[in-house]
């Protein structure tokens, strides 16, 4: 599938300091990408490096299949932007705002506005200046500006600060929508983990500069398998039976307290049966899956296990 | 670039400005009425001959615009940068030395309007007034009035590139503070009036504090795509 996005080593260091280090990340056209890292991972520099305006130290950028230069700028005339956090000339009034926006993109289907504002549920408050606005329906407004010009990829940063469920709820479905009907691709970033899971196709996960992980929803949910845990105060003798009587190979001990059996195929009761035959003393036995929170925070703790 | 100038006029509402303009040309006016009519009150004359008069008017309406322009800029150019809307700005398909220039242009423009029309206006009415209460005595030659057109011209040409300085101090932090208190210290420079002295008339002086406005506009322009938007 064609790449809208590529970095490739891509750097950036602050008096000294990497605030991103090495991150080759790739968004496929179409997609909807979730950007997930705890606050201050280096999201909005990413995010910064992109629209360039900030210029990496080193490594590179390759927007539309163009690799980015200090002074490109044509290539932003298909984007469409939220970063930081929206800001407008407060003095303006919303449509006032808009109109100034696709002047400068250079954008003349006045009829588009109308449309955004009405997509984001704006369209009373055209009228009023910018000033009054709340953080929410700034946010709202900012994704309005992005898609009036109707660009072929969207770049949101923490999109969702300051809305309401319901509101929340409308933006999702709004994203959906551009993605599935304009076929727009999207990044978006955020550090709550719920909002990404229920839109993203592909998640990147970025802690203190580095990418960690890279994956699509579709792999995860493969890799959350499901698992048999058993509590015992016998683990190695445990582990030993299960592997010798039952041919299990993927299991796991943790901390001399916990088995897990990462085999799909056995039945619990047969696993039950085998261990008390073999005088396993079986505290509890049950059958778990790990979510993905839970695979999430394995990433973010650098690849190790919990407990 | 003319496109991009309009923008910024509408962006900023530039009536307000005019309007703002307006009413300094009035104060001026009040000022210079005032001034007139103070010999009769401790015998000493201001206007004594006709140069002081169009003197005066070059001080005043220079030192006013000149301020006027460092809130402009402290408006179009250092505010853009604190609001962060320049990150907005500097998202569209537009150069970056483009936007800046055209905003610096607006600037410069419109200063520049402002102080010719203002020069006019002001000479223009006084001197109908003085026609019938003789403020001034002495007589107002065509020799005279054709040397001040080319000394008022060429100042208010130099005043606009020079009201660009404090662009240079402005940027540094993004004060606007600092922008306009900067203006004030080159308005006291050379619109100051000190017995009849002032440093502007030395020939040199403006000429060098618009080359140096000049070349700060440019500075501002030339490396703006190679830094970051923080």
């Amino acid at each position: 599938m064609e790449h809208i996005v590529r970095t490739n080593r891509l750097t950036k260091t602050f008096q000294g300091q990497e605030v991103v280090s090495n991150v080759s990340m790739n968004i496929k056209k179409g997609e909807i990408y979730g950007f997930l890292g705890p606050n201050g991972a280096g999201k909005t520099t990413m995010m910064k490096m992109m629209t360039n305006l900030v210029k990496p130290t080193s490594g590179e950028i390759e927007i539309f299949g163009e690799k980015l230069t200090p002074d490109s700028y044509h290539f932003l005339g298909r984007m469409g932007t939220i970063i930081e956090y929206p800001v407008f000339y407060d003095k303006l009034t919303a449509r006032e705002n808009l109109e100034l926006h696709c002047d400068y993109m250079g954008y003349y289907n006045k009829k588009s506005i109308d449309e955004a504002l009405e997509l984001v549920n704006l369209i009373d408050t055209g009228k009023k200046k910018v000033k009054s606005f709340s953080l929410g329906m700034k946010q709202r407004l900012g994704i309005a500006r992005a898609i009036t010009t109707k660009p072929e990829l969207l770049i949101f940063d923490e999109p969702i600060n300051g809305l309401d469920p319901l509101g929340i709820k409308e933006i999702r479905d709004v994203f959906r929508m551009l993605c599935k009907e304009y076929g727009a691709t999207l990044l978006i970033s955020s550090h709550i983990l719920g909002e990404i899971e229920q839109i993203a196709d592909t998640i990147g996960v970025i802690q203190s500069g580095r990418l960690l992980r890279e994956i699509t929803m579709a792999e995860i949910h493969e890799e959350t398998t499901n698992y048999i845990e058993i509590i015992t105060s016998d683990c190695s003798k445990a582990a030993y039976i299960l592997t010798d009587k039952l041919q299990l190979n993927n299991i796991k001990v943790i901390d001399n307290q916990y088995v897990r059996i990462y085999d799909q195929h056995i039945a619990q009761s047969e696993i039950t049966k085998t261990l008390v035959l073999n005088d396993v003393v079986i505290d509890s036995i049950h059958k778990r899956s790990s979510s993905l929170e839970d695979y999430f925070m394995q990433v973010l703790n650098g690849g190790g296990v919990r407990d | 670039m003319i496109k991009l100038m309009k923008l910024e006029l509408r962006k900023f509402k530039i009536m307000g400005y005019i309007r703002g303009a307006a009413i300094a040309n009035v104060i001026i006016f009040g000022f210079m009425m005032l001034m007139s009519y103070s010999p009769e009150i401790d015998d000493t004359m201001v206007f004594e001959d006709f140069t002081v008069v169009f003197s005066m008017i070059d001080v005043f309406t220079r030192g006013t615009f000149i301020i006027f322009a460092a809130v402009m800029l402290g408006r179009f150019v250092i505010d853009e940068f604190n609001s962060k809307t320049i990150t907005v700005l500097f998202m569209y398909p537009i150069k970056r030395q483009k936007i800046i220039a055209a905003k610096l242009m607006v600037v410069i423009i419109f200063t520049f309007i402002c102080i010719v029309i203002s020069m006019t206006f002001l000479s223009t009415v006084y001197l109908i007034i003085n026609a019938f209460t003789h403020f001034v005595p002495g007589e107002l030659t065509m020799t005279l009035v054709m040397q001040q057109v080319v000394k008022l011209s060429f100042n208010a040409l130099s005043a606009c590139f020079m009201a660009l300085i404090p662009l240079y101090f402005g940027m540094r932090k993004y004060s606007l503070p600092t922008t306009i208190v900067s203006s004030v210290i080159i308005v006291l420079l050379t619109c100051a009036n000190n017995g009849g002295f002032n440093l502007n008339d030395i020939i040199i002086i403006p000429i060098l504090l618009a080359i140096a406005g000049a070349a700060i506009g440019y500075m501002a322009i030339r490396k703006i795509d190679q830094i970051d938007i923080n």
